[in-house]
């Protein structure tokens, strides 16, 4: 859909900003429906959680840190900040991975990873984001756009039809495989070799 | 009990300057507080502001060098209070859940002064408001979809519907339409006094907000919603300051702050859920009754008047932040095509307020209607949270 505004910003599709800012409220929903749901939908919804996470951090760290890296005047140490909170989250994350998601331990450590996920999405909506817009123009933040599009078609936000249940959705892969397909399409959108 | 904060004593002027560890207060968590823990904060935010702005003026026009330095150490306090106050917000929010937490205080606060107001003309000037308001938390609520992809019944948590209101592109009027006639000071139930003085300070501290953080974003539409949100923020502190009788003197007005700010800090600290942020109600409510002390002095040794024949004796009822969906409701049923004409309200578009809109609009849309095009655009929807039903207004009922 082109953007009918003809502003180029909220519509999204060809801003890599925008796209980010909203998959960054979609991760937030995400970890909103882990926690209202229980069984198997808590376990459906914290797979789908994974894999939007793994997806979005990997698309950042390919697409955007590279980019705000060399664009602006403390670029550099601006991301180096961005990946140390990404490798906090990380580590949260796969241990979370590695529990039951009906295990007492899991909501509390749910709730150390939004909050951790939390603030580390607005210092990149502060920091990097706002550099990002100023520095670069609307066709590589376009191009951008297309690459983190891509690697968002290897983790649906809601259930597929027919991946509902738990096995299916093991099927698609453990977090570690996603990082490794997102990274994937995400080089080969951008026009490097996986 | 009754509570008089004229028979009171709060903690002694010269032991109220915080630390900086004391300043230092962990906000609240966004996402797990009681929406109305938010309110409450957003509220006492704008009463400090207009303490410390009410301060500064009242200096500007002191002769006094004495008067002067006693204003100056009370509001030194005061600067301290609204840091500590505002500083419960978590910079993890974003400047629009902010807004749309600043939006619901304005509904659920106006909708209870507004049931509270014995005066009717006072009490029809907070309905007329409240009504738009209630439509600028609709507007911001789309936007804030279609920014951040999330909903805003995770911020008001059902409390407040959202749907529209009086659409907001007919809130902008010829700027004579929106002054009113104020109370007499002499007559009027000391009540009446409270409610003008809050709500013309929440709305001052809307302006200011939307004011401010309005050119921090960086979305075309987004800029031009708070632009013109913001420039009706003015014409409704336009619209609740000329309430005030404008024959008060500066003691009395100073003691009207002052009473205020003890009714509000004693209201919110009786309902407060988060003991942290209750712990800060009743710290200023003991700092607010000194500073009362203080402004009574002021105004008997200079207007020669007890706080007696000013203030009620004892707190009216507490103010409480509620869900008024049901008073919400019945206005927009009622009161949605009103506009102001003079001092009073009409029901017809009159001469002087299609001069205004036509001035404005030249022939576009607002930015409140052109938001919610580009909503539908993304979402072919609209975003509303009626939990209530069916929009009561049929001309205003979803068509999604």
């Amino acid at each position: 859909m082109a953007d009918r505004s003809g502003s180029g910003a909220i519509g999204g599709e060809d801003d890599v900003v925008a796209l980010l800012m909203r998959q960054h409220g979609d991760i937030r929903n995400l970890f909103d429906e882990v926690e209202r749901a229980t069984g198997e939908q808590r376990r459906d919804a914290f797979r789908r959680l994974v894999r939007l996470l793994a997806v979005h951090e990997t698309a950042e760290e390919e697409v955007v840190h590279p980019v705000a890296r060399r664009s602006f005047d403390g670029g550099e140490g601006m991301v180096e900040d961005r990946l140390r909170e990404e490798k906090q989250a990380k580590e949260k994350l796969s241990r979370l991975d590695g529990m039951d998601t009906g295990d007492p331990g899991f909501l509390p450590l749910l709730m150390e990873l939004r909050t951790e996920v939390m603030a580390h999405a607005r210092a990149e909506e502060r920091y990097e984001f706002i550099q990002l817009r100023r520095h670069t123009d609307p066709g590589q933040l376009a191009t951008m756009a297309k690459a983190v599009r891509a690697a968002e078609a290897v983790a649906p936000t809601r259930p597929h039809p027919g991946v509902e249940t738990a096995a299916k959705n093991i099927a698609l892969g453990p977090m570690a495989a996603t990082i490794d397909r997102a990274r994937d399409t995400v080089r080969k959108a951008m026009g490097k070799e996986g | 009990m009754p509570f008089n904060p004229l028979e009171q004593r709060g903690i002694p002027l010269d032991r109220q300057m915080r630390t900086w560890r004391e300043l230092d207060v962990q906000p609240i968590d966004p996402d797990r507080c009681d929406p109305y823990t938010r309110c409450r904060i957003i509220t006492m935010n704008g009463i400090e502001i207009e303490a410390v702005l009410f301060s500064h003026h009242m200096a500007r026009h002191c002769p006094d060098q004495d008067v002067r330095r006693q204003l100056a150490q009370t509001r030194a306090v005061e600067a301290q209070q609204q840091k500590a106050v505002n500083w419960l917000l978590p910079g993890v929010a974003s400047v629009l859940e902010t807004t749309i937490a600043y939006e619901q205080v304005a509904v659920d606060l106006t909708a209870w002064v507004a049931r509270m107001e014995p005066d009717p003309y006072l009490r029809q000037a907070y309905q007329f408001g409240l009504l738009e308001d209630f439509d600028h938390l609709y507007r911001y609520a789309n936007l804030y979809e279609m920014i951040e992809h999330r909903k805003a019944e995770e911020i008001v948590q059902g409390l407040t519907e959202i749907m529209p209101g009086r659409p907001t592109k007919y809130h902008h009027r010829d700027p004579r339409d929106n002054v009113r006639d104020p109370y007499d000071r002499s007559s009027t139930d000391p009540l009446s006094k409270l409610h003008a003085l809050t709500i013309m300070s929440a709305e001052q501290q809307t302006m200011n907000f939307y004011l401010n953080v309005g050119p921090q974003y960086m979305e075309p539409i987004a800029r031009q919603l708070y632009q013109e949100i913001g420039l009706i923020e003015e014409e409704h502190v336009t619209h609740y300051e000329s309430l005030v009788d404008p024959g008060e003197t500066w003691w009395e007005q100073l003691v009207n702050h002052e009473y205020n700010e003890c009714y509000l800090y004693y209201s919110f600290m009786e309902q407060e859920p988060d003991p942290k942020v209750k712990a800060i109600w009743e710290l200023h409510l003991n700092m607010e009754l000194e500073h009362l002390r203080i402004a009574c002095d002021l105004m008997r040794r200079n207007d020669g008047r007890e706080p007696e024949e000013v203030v009620a004796p004892e707190l009216p009822n507490v103010l409480t932040f509620e869900p008024n969906k049901g008073y919400v409701r019945e206005l927009l049923a009622t009161q949605i095509d009103l506009t102001t004409l003079g001092t009073g309200y009409v029901r017809e578009a009159h001469e002087r307020f299609q001069a205004m809109q036509a001035l404005l609009n030249d022939g576009d849309r607002p930015p409140s209607e052109r938001v919610m095009e580009q909503h539908r655009d993304m979402f072919g929807r609209e975003y509303r949270l009626e939990t209530e039903g069916e929009h009561p207004e049929p001309s205003l009922r979803s068509h999604d």
